[in-house]
């Protein structure tokens, strides 16, 4: 059977991810409460799932982590390399081709 | 905080699925930072200190499931772990007599270096000795097991360190196996030939599947003083 848009369907926890590291650093904990907080409850990543994710990005060399100490508490924080730039980059205008594409499909359906 | 029955749980399910030592560390890690976040939130909202982790386990959810989705995920992350059909059933048909002749000439050279190995001019004057010659077909046979010893640990190693199943390392070895059974170097008085032989060599066959086995043992010792520790 022929796959769907895998890209479009798999690629959204990487595009929020790596779009949350674009603007800073995070940790784990830090990125799941992020995406709760900034898609208005409406996403969210299981609690502890998020970690397979981020060694995945990592070992993919998108983000690279570093243990460090903050106000007490050790914490692994990543943060986006210049790969995961570009692929950032990439499935954000893949994103926007798609909605793009369901906004009209949406539009000429509601017309 | 970290002696918890989530991250213990959690551990031990990694351990038995076979994640690696160094990865399984770093998981556990993340995961019981991440709880603890969890759990400073919940007092941060008045919560008690049990009312807190209860409340921070229940989020995380089974610590079951929770391992076998990062085993999933740490699998997922290297391409043999991503490709086992290919790097551990198809790549050691085709790499291991390669790796092997390689490894088997390097140690020849090496011992032909250091002057106690095999060379034309040596092999000849030994065909007349026969306490020279059966010291040479000692050395050729030892660099033959070595080799192939090599090019099974090499799989082994890679199949741990992609955290895939027992039975991956298993197919490969067993290919090495079959190689070690029929494919060896030959030394006689005044030849020595490298390839197939038709009278199967079992001890030299053994040697993969021995070596595949001792890691299974030392693992299952591993997860056995582990889960005792635990109990404790």
């Amino acid at each position: 059977m022929k796959k769907t848009n895998p890209s479009f369907l798999n690629g959204i926890p990487e595009l929020l991810v790596l779009r949350l590291l674009a603007r800073r650093e995070m940790y784990g904990y830090q990125i799941v409460e992020e995406i709760r907080t900034q898609t208005g409850e409406s996403l969210s990543f299981g609690e502890g799932c998020i970690y397979p994710y981020l060694h995945y990005l990592e070992a993919e060399k998108q983000v690279s982590s570093q243990r460090r100490e903050v106000a007490g508490r050790n914490r692994n924080y990543y943060k986006l390399t210049a790969r995961g730039r570009k692929r950032l980059d990439e499935l954000t205008s893949e994103w926007s081709r798609v909605t793009t594409g369901v906004a009209l499909l949406m539009g000429v359906q509601h017309a | 905080m970290l002696r918890t029955d989530f991250i213990e749980q959690l551990r031990r399910r990694l351990v038995e699925l076979g994640c690696p030592l160094a990865p399984s560390r770093r998981l556990v890690q993340e995961v019981a930072d991440h709880r603890e976040d969890l759990k400073q939130a919940a007092l941060s909202e008045g919560l008690s200190e049990v009312g807190a982790e209860t409340r921070a386990d229940v989020q995380l959810g089974d610590p079951l499931a929770l391992a076998e989705q990062l085993l999933v995920a740490l699998r997922r992350s290297s391409w043999w772990g991503r490709h086992c059909v290919i790097g551990f059933g198809v790549l050691p048909v085709l790499a291991v007599p390669v790796l092997w002749l390689a490894l088997l000439l390097l140690q020849l050279s090496l011992e032909f270096t250091l002057g106690f190995g095999w060379d034309p001019k040596k092999l000849h004057a030994a065909a007349a000795n026969p306490v020279v010659f059966r010291h040479l077909v000692i050395v050729i046979q030892c660099a033959d097991s070595i080799a192939m010893a090599l090019v099974t640990l090499l799989f082994c190693w890679l199949a741990r360190r992609a955290a895939v199943s027992f039975k991956w390392m298993a197919t490969a070895s067993t290919i090495c196996s079959l190689y070690a059974l029929f494919v060896q170097a030959i030394i006689k008085p005044h030849s020595f030939e490298i390839g197939v032989s038709w009278s199967p060599h079992w001890i030299r066959a053994a040697l993969p599947l021995l070596i595949a086995g001792a890691i299974c043992f030392f693992r299952q010792r591993m997860m056995q003083r582990f889960q005792e520790k635990v109990a404790v």
